[in-house]
Protein backbone atom coordinates (compact mmCIF):
# COMPACT_ATOMS: atom_id res chain seq x y z
CA UNK A 1 0.00 0.00 0.00
CA UNK A 2 1.69 3.41 -0.87
CA UNK A 3 2.40 5.37 2.21
CA UNK A 4 -0.07 8.24 1.44
CA UNK A 5 -2.87 5.55 1.13
CA UNK A 6 -1.26 4.15 4.63
CA UNK A 7 -1.03 7.18 6.66
CA UNK A 8 -4.96 7.91 5.59
CA UNK A 9 -5.96 4.28 6.29
CA UNK A 10 -4.44 4.42 9.91
CA UNK A 11 -6.25 7.97 11.03
CA UNK A 12 -9.44 6.68 9.75
CA UNK A 13 -8.59 3.80 12.15
CA UNK A 14 -7.55 5.89 14.96
CA UNK A 15 -10.69 8.27 14.79
CA UNK A 16 -12.31 5.02 15.05
CA UNK A 17 -11.53 3.83 18.01
CA UNK A 18 -12.59 6.71 19.61
CA UNK A 19 -15.79 6.30 19.42
CA UNK A 20 -17.56 4.01 21.41
CA UNK A 21 -16.09 1.24 23.55
CA UNK A 22 -12.99 3.32 23.51
CA UNK A 23 -10.45 1.66 25.09
CA UNK A 24 -6.63 3.14 25.91
CA UNK A 25 -4.62 -0.11 25.47
CA UNK A 26 -6.34 -1.19 22.31
CA UNK A 27 -5.61 2.28 20.59
CA UNK A 28 -2.10 2.42 21.34
CA UNK A 29 -1.73 -0.88 20.68
CA UNK A 30 -3.09 0.18 16.88
CA UNK A 31 -0.61 3.02 16.97
CA UNK A 32 2.09 1.23 17.83
CA UNK A 33 1.62 -1.74 14.92
CA UNK A 34 0.63 1.20 12.48
CA UNK A 35 4.51 3.22 13.68
CA UNK A 36 6.26 -0.32 12.00
CA UNK A 37 4.08 -0.33 8.80
CA UNK A 38 4.32 3.25 8.22
CA UNK A 39 7.55 4.91 9.51
CA UNK A 40 10.85 3.39 8.92
CA UNK A 41 10.83 2.23 12.35
CA UNK A 42 11.46 -1.58 13.49
CA UNK A 43 10.04 -1.61 16.95
CA UNK A 44 7.61 1.06 18.46
CA UNK A 45 6.10 1.14 21.87
CA UNK A 46 4.33 3.86 23.81
CA UNK A 47 4.68 4.65 27.31
CA UNK A 48 2.32 6.20 29.67
CA UNK A 49 2.08 8.12 33.23
CA UNK A 50 0.67 6.34 36.01
CA UNK A 51 -1.03 8.70 38.32
CA UNK A 52 2.16 8.29 40.78
CA UNK A 53 4.20 9.96 37.72
CA UNK A 54 5.88 6.94 36.93
CA UNK A 55 6.19 5.23 33.11
CA UNK A 56 4.76 2.26 32.26
CA UNK A 57 4.64 0.09 29.22
CA UNK A 58 1.10 0.29 27.37
CA UNK A 59 1.24 -1.06 24.20
CA UNK A 60 4.60 -2.77 22.00
CA UNK A 61 4.32 -3.60 18.13
CA UNK A 62 6.72 -6.45 19.73
CA UNK A 63 6.14 -8.97 22.69
CA UNK A 64 9.48 -10.08 22.61
CA UNK A 65 10.43 -10.54 26.07
CA UNK A 66 13.90 -8.48 25.53
CA UNK A 67 11.84 -5.48 23.60
CA UNK A 68 9.56 -5.30 26.83
CA UNK A 69 12.66 -5.10 29.15
CA UNK A 70 13.60 -2.19 27.37
CA UNK A 71 10.43 -0.54 28.15
CA UNK A 72 10.61 -1.53 31.76
CA UNK A 73 14.13 -0.04 32.39
CA UNK A 74 12.93 3.15 30.89
CA UNK A 75 11.04 3.63 34.00
CA UNK A 76 14.21 4.25 35.63
CA UNK A 77 16.69 6.03 32.49
CA UNK A 78 16.07 6.36 28.74
CA UNK A 79 15.01 8.00 25.71
CA UNK A 80 11.21 7.88 26.94
CA UNK A 81 11.69 9.36 30.39
CA UNK A 82 13.84 12.10 29.38
CA UNK A 83 11.01 13.00 26.40
CA UNK A 84 8.13 12.43 29.46
CA UNK A 85 10.32 14.63 31.78
CA UNK A 86 11.18 17.50 29.10
CA UNK A 87 8.36 17.40 26.66
CA UNK A 88 10.99 17.50 24.16
CA UNK A 89 11.57 15.60 21.07
CA UNK A 90 14.48 12.93 21.15
CA UNK A 91 15.23 11.53 17.88
CA UNK A 92 17.92 10.07 15.78
CA UNK A 93 19.97 8.91 18.94
CA UNK A 94 22.67 6.06 18.15
CA UNK A 95 23.06 4.01 20.42
CA UNK A 96 26.75 3.48 20.38
CA UNK A 97 27.26 6.98 21.26
CA UNK A 98 24.61 7.45 23.93
CA UNK A 99 26.18 5.38 26.48
CA UNK A 100 27.24 7.93 28.98
CA UNK A 101 23.50 9.49 28.70
CA UNK A 102 21.71 5.98 29.30
CA UNK A 103 24.37 3.05 30.30
CA UNK A 104 21.75 0.16 31.45
CA UNK A 105 19.42 1.36 28.38
CA UNK A 106 22.08 1.67 25.49
CA UNK A 107 24.11 -1.36 26.52
CA UNK A 108 20.32 -3.39 26.57
CA UNK A 109 19.05 -2.16 23.49
CA UNK A 110 22.13 -3.05 21.46
CA UNK A 111 22.21 -6.61 22.85
CA UNK A 112 18.89 -6.24 21.47
CA UNK A 113 19.80 -5.58 17.94
CA UNK A 114 19.09 -2.17 17.80
CA UNK A 115 21.34 0.76 16.91
CA UNK A 116 19.00 3.97 16.86
CA UNK A 117 16.20 4.96 18.82
CA UNK A 118 13.44 7.83 18.84
CA UNK A 119 10.97 9.08 21.72
CA UNK A 120 8.47 11.95 21.05
CA UNK A 121 6.85 13.34 24.10
CA UNK A 122 2.61 12.62 23.74
CA UNK A 123 1.66 16.40 24.86
CA UNK A 124 -1.27 18.59 24.86
CA UNK A 125 -0.10 22.34 26.07
CA UNK A 126 1.07 21.68 28.92
CA UNK A 127 0.79 18.41 29.94
CA UNK A 128 2.97 15.63 29.26
CA UNK A 129 1.58 12.07 29.71
CA UNK A 130 3.95 9.77 28.39
CA UNK A 131 5.91 9.02 25.14
CA UNK A 132 5.89 7.25 22.12
CA UNK A 133 9.46 5.33 21.81
CA UNK A 134 10.36 3.68 17.84
CA UNK A 135 13.38 1.25 17.78
CA UNK A 136 15.29 0.73 14.21
CA UNK A 137 18.26 -1.91 13.66
CA UNK A 138 20.11 0.40 12.05
CA UNK A 139 22.19 3.57 12.71
CA UNK A 140 20.10 5.95 9.99
CA UNK A 141 18.57 8.90 10.68
CA UNK A 142 14.56 9.46 10.76
CA UNK A 143 13.24 11.45 7.67
CA UNK A 144 11.79 15.04 9.04
CA UNK A 145 8.49 13.78 7.42
CA UNK A 146 8.59 10.77 9.53
CA UNK A 147 9.35 12.27 12.70
CA UNK A 148 6.58 14.79 12.27
CA UNK A 149 3.64 11.54 11.42
CA UNK A 150 5.06 10.20 14.40
CA UNK A 151 4.55 13.11 16.12
CA UNK A 152 0.68 13.59 14.90
CA UNK A 153 0.20 10.35 15.77
CA UNK A 154 1.47 10.72 19.70
CA UNK A 155 -0.71 13.59 19.49
CA UNK A 156 -4.04 11.88 18.11
CA UNK A 157 -3.57 9.21 20.73
CA UNK A 158 -2.62 12.21 23.67
CA UNK A 159 -5.94 14.37 22.68
CA UNK A 160 -7.74 10.61 22.56
CA UNK A 161 -6.46 9.78 25.97
CA UNK A 162 -6.94 12.98 27.48
CA UNK A 163 -10.54 13.21 26.18
CA UNK A 164 -11.33 9.97 27.64
CA UNK A 165 -9.97 10.66 31.16
CA UNK A 166 -11.80 13.97 31.42
CA UNK A 167 -15.41 11.66 30.61
CA UNK A 168 -14.13 9.04 32.97
CA UNK A 169 -14.04 11.80 35.70
CA UNK A 170 -16.94 13.46 34.74
CA UNK A 171 -18.36 10.23 35.88
CA UNK A 172 -17.11 9.45 38.92
CA UNK A 173 -17.95 13.30 40.13
CA UNK A 174 -21.87 12.73 38.65
CA UNK A 175 -21.98 9.57 40.36
CA UNK A 176 -20.88 10.78 43.57
CA UNK A 177 -23.35 13.70 43.25
CA UNK A 178 -26.14 11.21 43.12
CA UNK A 179 -25.01 9.10 45.90
CA UNK A 180 -24.84 12.32 48.21
CA UNK A 181 -28.31 13.17 46.45
CA UNK A 182 -29.77 9.90 47.21
CA UNK A 183 -28.45 9.23 51.18
CA UNK A 184 -29.56 12.67 51.92
CA UNK A 185 -33.13 11.62 50.33
CA UNK A 186 -33.29 8.38 52.29
CA UNK A 187 -31.97 10.27 55.64
CA UNK A 188 -34.90 12.48 55.46
CA UNK A 189 -37.33 9.40 54.50
CA UNK A 190 -35.94 7.76 57.75
CA UNK A 191 -36.93 11.00 59.86
CA UNK A 192 -39.85 11.31 58.74
CA UNK A 193 -40.61 7.97 59.85
CA UNK A 194 -39.04 8.26 63.29
CA UNK A 195 -41.04 11.15 63.59
CA UNK A 196 -44.36 9.74 62.65
CA UNK A 197 -43.89 6.28 65.10
CA UNK A 198 -42.53 8.24 67.83
CA UNK A 199 -44.18 11.24 67.55
CA UNK A 200 -41.64 13.26 67.61
CA UNK A 201 -40.79 16.47 65.38
CA UNK A 202 -38.10 16.38 62.33
CA UNK A 203 -35.33 17.72 64.70
CA UNK A 204 -35.66 15.24 67.00
CA UNK A 205 -36.35 12.64 65.07
CA UNK A 206 -33.07 13.65 63.35
CA UNK A 207 -31.11 13.68 66.89
CA UNK A 208 -32.70 10.19 67.49
CA UNK A 209 -30.73 8.69 64.07
CA UNK A 210 -27.97 10.60 64.57
CA UNK A 211 -27.37 9.21 67.95
CA UNK A 212 -28.59 5.77 67.43
CA UNK A 213 -26.16 5.52 64.74
CA UNK A 214 -23.49 7.00 67.32
CA UNK A 215 -24.17 4.69 69.65
CA UNK A 216 -24.37 1.89 67.43
CA UNK A 217 -20.85 2.85 65.36
CA UNK A 218 -22.94 3.14 62.45
CA UNK A 219 -23.09 5.15 59.59
CA UNK A 220 -25.95 7.73 59.36
CA UNK A 221 -27.11 6.71 55.61
CA UNK A 222 -27.13 3.00 56.16
CA UNK A 223 -28.87 3.49 59.46
CA UNK A 224 -31.81 5.67 57.70
CA UNK A 225 -31.69 2.62 54.41
CA UNK A 226 -31.90 -0.19 57.37
CA UNK A 227 -34.91 2.22 59.10
CA UNK A 228 -36.64 3.02 55.35
CA UNK A 229 -36.38 -1.45 54.81
CA UNK A 230 -37.57 -1.96 58.48
CA UNK A 231 -34.98 -4.01 59.43
CA UNK A 232 -34.13 -1.49 61.91
CA UNK A 233 -37.93 -0.80 63.07
CA UNK A 234 -38.26 2.75 63.87
CA UNK A 235 -39.97 2.05 66.62
CA UNK A 236 -37.22 -0.04 68.60
CA UNK A 237 -35.71 3.69 68.19
CA UNK A 238 -35.36 5.81 71.43
CA UNK A 239 -35.87 9.30 71.05
CA UNK A 240 -33.31 11.34 73.42
CA UNK A 241 -34.59 12.94 76.56
CA UNK A 242 -36.12 15.89 75.38
CA UNK A 243 -33.69 18.53 77.14
CA UNK A 244 -31.08 16.95 75.24
CA UNK A 245 -33.15 17.15 71.71
CA UNK A 246 -34.46 20.37 72.08
CA UNK A 247 -31.29 22.16 74.27
CA UNK A 248 -30.21 25.43 72.01
CA UNK B 1 -20.28 34.38 15.74
CA UNK B 2 -18.10 30.93 15.92
CA UNK B 3 -18.77 29.01 18.74
CA UNK B 4 -15.19 29.93 20.36
CA UNK B 5 -16.10 33.62 20.38
CA UNK B 6 -19.80 32.63 21.77
CA UNK B 7 -18.07 30.60 25.04
CA UNK B 8 -15.23 33.67 25.54
CA UNK B 9 -18.12 36.10 25.39
CA UNK B 10 -19.69 33.43 27.78
CA UNK B 11 -17.12 33.40 29.90
CA UNK B 12 -16.89 37.67 30.28
CA UNK B 13 -20.15 38.06 31.54
CA UNK B 14 -19.87 35.05 34.11
CA UNK B 15 -16.55 37.02 34.98
CA UNK B 16 -17.80 40.40 35.21
CA UNK B 17 -19.78 40.17 38.32
CA UNK B 18 -16.19 38.63 40.09
CA UNK B 19 -16.29 36.66 42.76
CA UNK B 20 -16.80 32.79 42.89
CA UNK B 21 -19.27 31.55 39.88
CA UNK B 22 -22.37 30.26 41.48
CA UNK B 23 -25.41 28.83 40.69
CA UNK B 24 -27.54 32.19 40.23
CA UNK B 25 -25.19 33.71 37.96
CA UNK B 26 -25.11 30.99 35.71
CA UNK B 27 -29.36 31.41 35.48
CA UNK B 28 -28.82 35.34 35.72
CA UNK B 29 -26.16 35.13 32.54
CA UNK B 30 -28.18 32.90 30.33
CA UNK B 31 -31.45 35.30 30.79
CA UNK B 32 -29.06 38.10 29.64
CA UNK B 33 -27.45 36.22 26.76
CA UNK B 34 -30.68 34.73 25.35
CA UNK B 35 -33.12 37.99 26.32
CA UNK B 36 -35.50 35.28 27.84
CA UNK B 37 -37.95 36.21 30.59
CA UNK B 38 -36.08 33.98 33.38
CA UNK B 39 -34.35 30.58 34.14
CA UNK B 40 -33.75 27.59 35.99
CA UNK B 41 -31.53 24.52 36.19
CA UNK B 42 -32.90 21.38 37.37
CA UNK B 43 -30.96 18.42 38.11
CA UNK B 44 -32.06 14.77 36.81
CA UNK B 45 -30.51 11.53 37.19
CA UNK B 46 -31.72 9.16 34.79
CA UNK B 47 -35.71 9.77 35.04
CA UNK B 48 -36.39 10.92 38.29
CA UNK B 49 -36.12 14.82 38.80
CA UNK B 50 -33.53 15.41 41.76
CA UNK B 51 -34.91 19.14 42.08
CA UNK B 52 -34.08 23.09 40.89
CA UNK B 53 -30.40 24.14 41.90
CA UNK B 54 -31.59 27.76 40.85
CA UNK B 55 -34.15 30.22 39.05
CA UNK B 56 -33.79 33.38 38.51
CA UNK B 57 -37.51 34.43 39.32
CA UNK B 58 -40.94 33.11 40.98
CA UNK B 59 -42.42 31.94 37.85
CA UNK B 60 -38.91 29.90 36.64
CA UNK B 61 -38.90 28.73 40.06
CA UNK B 62 -43.07 27.01 39.36
CA UNK B 63 -41.75 25.44 36.00
CA UNK B 64 -39.26 23.93 37.57
CA UNK B 65 -41.54 22.56 41.20
CA UNK B 66 -44.29 21.34 38.39
CA UNK B 67 -41.76 19.42 36.48
CA UNK B 68 -41.11 17.93 39.75
CA UNK B 69 -44.27 17.35 40.88
CA UNK B 70 -45.25 16.46 37.90
CA UNK B 71 -42.59 14.37 35.82
CA UNK B 72 -43.33 16.48 32.89
CA UNK B 73 -42.39 19.56 30.68
CA UNK B 74 -39.48 21.01 28.60
CA UNK B 75 -36.41 19.75 31.09
CA UNK B 76 -38.13 16.55 31.55
CA UNK B 77 -37.79 16.12 28.25
CA UNK B 78 -34.79 17.33 26.85
CA UNK B 79 -32.91 15.72 29.33
CA UNK B 80 -34.99 12.64 28.41
CA UNK B 81 -34.78 13.01 24.93
CA UNK B 82 -31.01 14.20 24.89
CA UNK B 83 -31.51 17.38 22.89
CA UNK B 84 -33.00 20.96 23.29
CA UNK B 85 -37.03 21.34 23.37
CA UNK B 86 -38.89 24.73 22.18
CA UNK B 87 -42.34 25.41 22.36
CA UNK B 88 -42.52 28.78 21.51
CA UNK B 89 -46.56 29.48 21.88
CA UNK B 90 -47.48 27.21 25.23
CA UNK B 91 -51.06 28.89 25.15
CA UNK B 92 -51.35 27.56 21.71
CA UNK B 93 -48.92 24.81 21.23
CA UNK B 94 -48.56 22.91 17.92
CA UNK B 95 -49.16 19.76 19.46
CA UNK B 96 -50.51 18.58 22.49
CA UNK B 97 -47.99 17.73 25.22
CA UNK B 98 -47.46 18.07 29.33
CA UNK B 99 -51.51 17.97 29.44
CA UNK B 100 -50.87 19.01 33.25
CA UNK B 101 -47.70 21.52 33.43
CA UNK B 102 -48.49 23.56 30.52
CA UNK B 103 -52.25 25.21 32.50
CA UNK B 104 -50.52 26.57 35.28
CA UNK B 105 -47.27 27.01 33.34
CA UNK B 106 -49.81 29.55 31.44
CA UNK B 107 -51.43 30.50 34.38
CA UNK B 108 -48.24 31.55 35.75
CA UNK B 109 -47.30 34.26 32.80
CA UNK B 110 -45.27 31.24 30.83
CA UNK B 111 -46.32 31.62 27.21
CA UNK B 112 -43.05 30.07 25.55
CA UNK B 113 -40.68 27.62 27.30
CA UNK B 114 -37.02 25.91 26.24
CA UNK B 115 -35.28 22.88 27.64
CA UNK B 116 -31.53 22.49 27.15
CA UNK B 117 -29.88 19.39 28.19
CA UNK B 118 -27.02 19.83 30.91
CA UNK B 119 -24.52 17.67 29.43
CA UNK B 120 -20.76 16.70 29.82
CA UNK B 121 -19.61 14.31 27.44
CA UNK B 122 -21.87 10.98 28.16
CA UNK B 123 -22.96 12.29 31.24
CA UNK B 124 -26.70 13.55 31.86
CA UNK B 125 -26.75 15.83 34.34
CA UNK B 126 -30.57 17.71 33.81
CA UNK B 127 -31.71 20.14 32.06
CA UNK B 128 -31.50 24.68 31.62
CA UNK B 129 -35.10 25.95 31.31
CA UNK B 130 -35.87 29.19 30.03
CA UNK B 131 -38.97 30.95 29.57
CA UNK B 132 -40.17 33.62 28.02
CA UNK B 133 -43.68 35.92 29.22
CA UNK B 134 -44.40 36.28 25.60
CA UNK B 135 -44.76 33.73 22.84
CA UNK B 136 -41.95 33.81 20.83
CA UNK B 137 -38.72 31.62 19.18
CA UNK B 138 -35.55 31.56 19.98
CA UNK B 139 -33.27 33.35 16.86
CA UNK B 140 -30.33 31.02 16.00
CA UNK B 141 -28.42 33.23 18.03
CA UNK B 142 -29.81 32.91 21.03
CA UNK B 143 -30.10 29.18 20.96
CA UNK B 144 -26.32 28.41 20.01
CA UNK B 145 -25.85 30.77 23.40
CA UNK B 146 -28.24 28.79 24.84
CA UNK B 147 -26.77 25.21 24.13
CA UNK B 148 -23.14 26.53 24.75
CA UNK B 149 -24.47 28.08 28.70
CA UNK B 150 -25.76 24.46 29.19
CA UNK B 151 -22.66 23.19 28.25
CA UNK B 152 -20.73 25.49 30.66
CA UNK B 153 -23.43 24.96 33.25
CA UNK B 154 -22.68 21.16 33.10
CA UNK B 155 -19.11 21.74 33.22
CA UNK B 156 -19.60 24.35 36.37
CA UNK B 157 -21.94 21.57 38.24
CA UNK B 158 -19.31 18.92 38.23
CA UNK B 159 -16.72 21.70 39.34
CA UNK B 160 -18.46 22.57 42.30
CA UNK B 161 -19.11 18.88 43.27
CA UNK B 162 -15.50 17.63 42.62
CA UNK B 163 -14.84 19.85 45.66
CA UNK B 164 -17.60 18.48 47.97
CA UNK B 165 -16.48 15.66 50.77
CA UNK B 166 -17.54 12.15 49.63
CA UNK B 167 -20.98 11.77 50.37
CA UNK B 168 -22.14 14.98 50.40
CA UNK B 169 -23.43 17.58 48.40
CA UNK B 170 -21.59 20.53 47.24
CA UNK B 171 -22.69 23.41 49.47
CA UNK B 172 -22.59 25.99 46.23
CA UNK B 173 -24.78 23.50 44.75
CA UNK B 174 -27.35 23.30 47.82
CA UNK B 175 -26.94 27.26 47.90
CA UNK B 176 -30.09 28.21 46.21
CA UNK B 177 -31.00 24.74 45.19
CA UNK B 178 -34.52 23.12 46.10
CA UNK B 179 -34.23 19.37 46.53
CA UNK B 180 -37.51 18.93 48.40
CA UNK B 181 -36.41 17.57 51.49
CA UNK B 182 -39.63 17.92 53.18
CA UNK B 183 -41.34 15.62 50.58
CA UNK B 184 -39.02 12.83 51.86
CA UNK B 185 -39.97 13.98 55.17
CA UNK B 186 -43.68 13.69 54.02
CA UNK B 187 -43.08 10.38 52.02
CA UNK B 188 -41.50 8.54 55.25
CA UNK B 189 -44.12 9.73 57.58
CA UNK B 190 -47.10 8.60 54.70
CA UNK B 191 -45.06 5.17 54.73
CA UNK B 192 -45.00 4.56 58.72
CA UNK B 193 -49.44 5.85 58.48
CA UNK B 194 -50.02 3.54 55.94
CA UNK B 195 -47.84 0.60 56.82
CA UNK B 196 -46.42 0.72 52.71
CA UNK B 197 -42.78 1.35 51.35
CA UNK B 198 -41.66 5.81 51.20
CA UNK B 199 -41.78 4.56 47.33
CA UNK B 200 -45.38 3.82 47.28
CA UNK B 201 -45.89 6.71 50.12
CA UNK B 202 -44.37 8.96 47.77
CA UNK B 203 -46.94 8.32 44.84
CA UNK B 204 -49.67 8.58 47.10
CA UNK B 205 -48.32 12.14 48.13
CA UNK B 206 -47.94 13.06 44.40
CA UNK B 207 -51.91 11.16 43.36
CA UNK B 208 -53.36 13.33 46.56
CA UNK B 209 -51.54 17.05 45.60
CA UNK B 210 -52.39 16.42 41.70
CA UNK B 211 -56.30 15.32 42.54
CA UNK B 212 -56.26 18.29 44.56
CA UNK B 213 -54.64 20.65 42.28
CA UNK B 214 -52.16 21.34 44.97
CA UNK B 215 -48.73 21.82 44.99
CA UNK B 216 -46.87 18.80 46.32
CA UNK B 217 -44.31 20.75 48.58
CA UNK B 218 -47.08 22.28 50.35
CA UNK B 219 -49.37 18.91 50.90
CA UNK B 220 -45.90 17.57 52.24
CA UNK B 221 -45.72 20.47 54.93
CA UNK B 222 -48.82 19.71 55.80
CA UNK B 223 -48.16 16.14 56.73
CA UNK B 224 -44.96 17.45 58.10
CA UNK B 225 -47.04 19.74 60.20
CA UNK B 226 -49.40 16.84 61.25
CA UNK B 227 -52.32 19.29 59.65
CA UNK B 228 -52.93 16.13 57.52
CA UNK B 229 -52.90 12.61 57.73
CA UNK B 230 -53.65 9.54 55.27
CA UNK B 231 -54.32 6.83 57.38
CA UNK B 232 -57.77 7.12 59.25
CA UNK B 233 -56.76 8.44 62.52
CA UNK B 234 -57.18 11.55 61.35
CA UNK B 235 -61.08 11.01 61.72
CA UNK B 236 -61.58 12.93 58.63
CA UNK B 237 -62.43 11.06 55.38
CA UNK B 238 -59.16 9.63 54.23
CA UNK B 239 -58.00 11.94 52.32
CA UNK B 240 -55.92 9.82 49.87
CA UNK B 241 -57.70 9.07 46.16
Amino acid sequence: MPREALLARTLVELADTLVDDFDVVELLTLLSDRCVEVLDADTAGLMLAAPQGDLRVMASSSEAMRVLELFEIQSQEGPCLDAYRTGERIVNQDLQAVNGRWPRFAAEALDAGFHSVHALPMRLRGSVIGALNLFRSDAGEMTDADVHVAQAFADVATIAILQHRAAQEAQTINEQLNRALNSRIIIEQAKGMVSERLDVDMEQAFTTLRSHARNNNLRLADLAEAVIAGTVPASSLVAPAPEEATDT
Amino acid sequence: MRDGSRRLAILDQLQAAGGDLDTKRLCDVTVEITGASGAGIMLMSGDTQRGSICSTDDVSALIERLQYDLGEGPCVDACRLDRPVAEPDLAAPGSIRWMAFTPPAVAAGARAVFGFPLQVGAVRLGALNLYCDEPRSLTNGQHADALLMAAIAGQAVLVMQAGAPDGQVASELEARADFQYVVHQASGMVAAQLDVSVTTALVRLRAYAFGNDRALVEVAREVVAKQLRFDTRSGEDDPAP
